[in-house]
C-alpha cells in the first residue's frame, strides 16, 4: 500500500515540472491577456491556481488568518510581476517562489521588531510561532493522527522546509534557492521535521 | 490502521495523502480585486502628475523661449531699456537645469506684472491689497517650500510638478490684481 500510494505521489508531485504538465491549454493565452492588463484573464489564473497557492500558504503559514493574506499578496505582486514572467518555470513554480519570498519577508520584518524586545537563543523561536488556533498539543495530534495540525505545530523553518520539499515536492536545491538556506541545513531541518512529527503522531 | 513496522515510510504515506489544493475563502478574490484596481488608480493618478509636470515644464520653457527672442529681437532694434533682471541670489543652483531655466521665466513674468500692480496700487482699496499681498505670501512660501524639497530630491517629478503649479497660482494672483486695478 504504502509503496502504490508513493508511486502515486510520484507521479503527481514529485517534482513541480509535473504540475507544468498539467496546467491546462490556453494558460498562455491567459497569461499574454492578464499582461496586457486583462483582469478578466487574471482572475481565471486566480481561479486555476488560488486552490494550490492556499494550501501551500496555509501549510507555510500554520494558521488561515495569514495565510489569506499571503495569497492576497502573492496575487497582487503577480498582477504586477506579470509582465516579467518569462515562463522559465511552470506558472505555479512562479507563483510559489512569489508566496515564499512574501511570507519571507514578513518573517524578516517579525525578526526586526522581535530583536528590539527580546534575545532568543533559536532562530526558528524568533519567527512567529503558530497561532494558539493552530497549535495542538502533541498527544491530541497523535490521538487525531492529524498530519495537517501536525505540520502547523512545527517550529516555523522547519515546517517551510517539509512543506516545500516532502509535501510540494521540490527538491533539496530548489528549497534551498527558495528559502536562501544552504543545503546542509536544509537536510538537517527535513531530519528534524520528520523526527518531530512521527513524535507527534506517534508513528 | 498502522500497519507499518517503519515510521518513516508511514510518514510518507501519510504526507502523500495530503489534499495538493485547499479552496481559498470565496471572498478573496474580490479582496484582491479591489487592491488591484486601487494600485491602478495610484499609477493612473502618478501618470497624471507626471504629465502635467511635463507640460508645465514646457509651457515654462515655451515662455522662456519667447522672453529670449523677444530681447534678441529688442538688442537687435538698440532700444535701451535694460530689463530688470531677477534677483541672483533667488536663480536656483541645487535646481536641475530645465526648471532652473523654466523658474527664470516665472521670475521675468512675475516681477513684470508686479511692477504694474505697484503701479497702480493705489487705486485698489487697502482691504484687496491686504488680500493679495496675503495671497502672494502664501504662494511665496509654497515655492521655497517646494524649491528646497526640490533641491534634496530633483528627479521627483511630482515635486516638479508643485513647484511649477506654485509659481503659476503666484503669477495667477499678480494677473487678477493688475486686472482689478484701473490704469491710472
Amino acid at each position: 500500500m504504502a509503496s502504490a500510494l508513493s508511486l502515486v505521489r510520484s507521479a503527481q508531485t514529485s517534482h513541480p515540472s509535473g504540475i507544468a504538465a498539467r496546467e491546462p491549454a490556453g494558460e498562455d493565452a491567459l497569461v499574454d491577456r492578464a499582461r496586457r492588463g486583462d483582469v478578466d484573464a487574471f482572475e481565471r489564473l486566480y481561479h486555476l491556481h488560488a486552490g494550490r497557492v492556499y494550501a501551500l500558504c496555509l501549510r507555510l503559514a500554520g494558521e488561515p488568518v495569514e495565510a489569506r493574506e499571503l495569497v492576497q499578496d502573492t496575487f497582487v505582486h503577480a498582477w504586477e510581476a506579470l509582465p516579467r514572467f518569462r515562463g522559465e518555470s511552470s506558472l505555479t513554480t512562479w507563483l510559489h517562489r512569489i508566496a515564499v519570498n512574501g511570507l519571507l519577508e514578513r518573517r524578516r520584518g517579525d525578526r526586526r521588531r522581535t530583536a528590539r524586545v527580546s534575545l532568543v537563543e533559536d532562530e526558528d523561536d524568533v519567527e512567529r510561532a503558530p497561532s494558539a488556533g493552530a497549535f495542538v498539543a502533541p498527544t491530541d495530534v497523535a490521538t487525531a493522527i492529524d498530519l495537517e495540525r501536525a505540520i502547523a505545530a512545527l517550529p516555523p523553518g522547519v515546517r517551510r522546509a517539509f512543506v516545500l520539499h516532502e509535501v510540494e515536492g521540490y527538491t533539496h536545491e530548489e528549497v534551498a534557492g527558495m528559502t536562501g538556506l544552504a543545503t546542509g541545513t536544509l537536510r538537517a531541518q527535513l531530519h528534524r521535521a520528520r523526527q518531530l512529527l512521527i513524535k507527534a503522531l506517534s508513528l | 490502521m498502522n500497519e507499518h513496522t517503519n515510521p518513516d515510510e508511514r510518514l510518507d504515506e501519510l504526507t502523500a495523502a495530503l489534499p495538493r489544493e485547499i479552496a481559498p475563502p470565496p471572498e478573496l478574490w474580490n479582496a484582491i480585486r479591489v487592491e488591484l484596481a486601487a494600485r491602478s488608480s495610484d499609477a493612473r493618478r502618478w501618470d497624471r502628475w507626471r504629465l502635467a509636470a511635463a507640460a508645465l515644464l514646457i509651457a515654462a520653457s515655451s515662455s522662456l523661449l519667447t522672453l529670449v527672442a523677444l530681447r534678441a529681437r529688442d538688442r537687435a532694434h538698440a532700444v535701451a531699456v535694460a530689463p530688470a533682471s531677477p534677483p541672483a541670489a533667488r536663480v536656483a543652483s541645487g535646481l536641475p537645469a530645465q526648471l532652473a531655466s523654466a523658474e527664470q521665466g516665472y521670475l521675468r513674468s512675475t516681477m513684470a506684472l508686479r511692477r504694474t500692480l505697484d503701479e497702480r496700487r493705489d487705486s485698489l482699496a487697502p482691504s484687496t491689497v491686504a488680500t493679495v499681498e496675503r495671497s502672494l505670501r502664501i504662494a511665496d512660501s509654497a515655492i521655497a517650500e517646494a524649491r528646497a524639497a526640490l533641491e534634496r530630491d530633483p528627479s521627483n517629478a511630482m515635486l516638479a510638478a508643485l513647484f511649477a503649479s506654485n509659481y503659476e497660482r503666484k503669477i495667477d494672483v499678480l494677473r487678477r490684481a493688475t486686472e482689478l486695478a484701473p490704469r491710472t
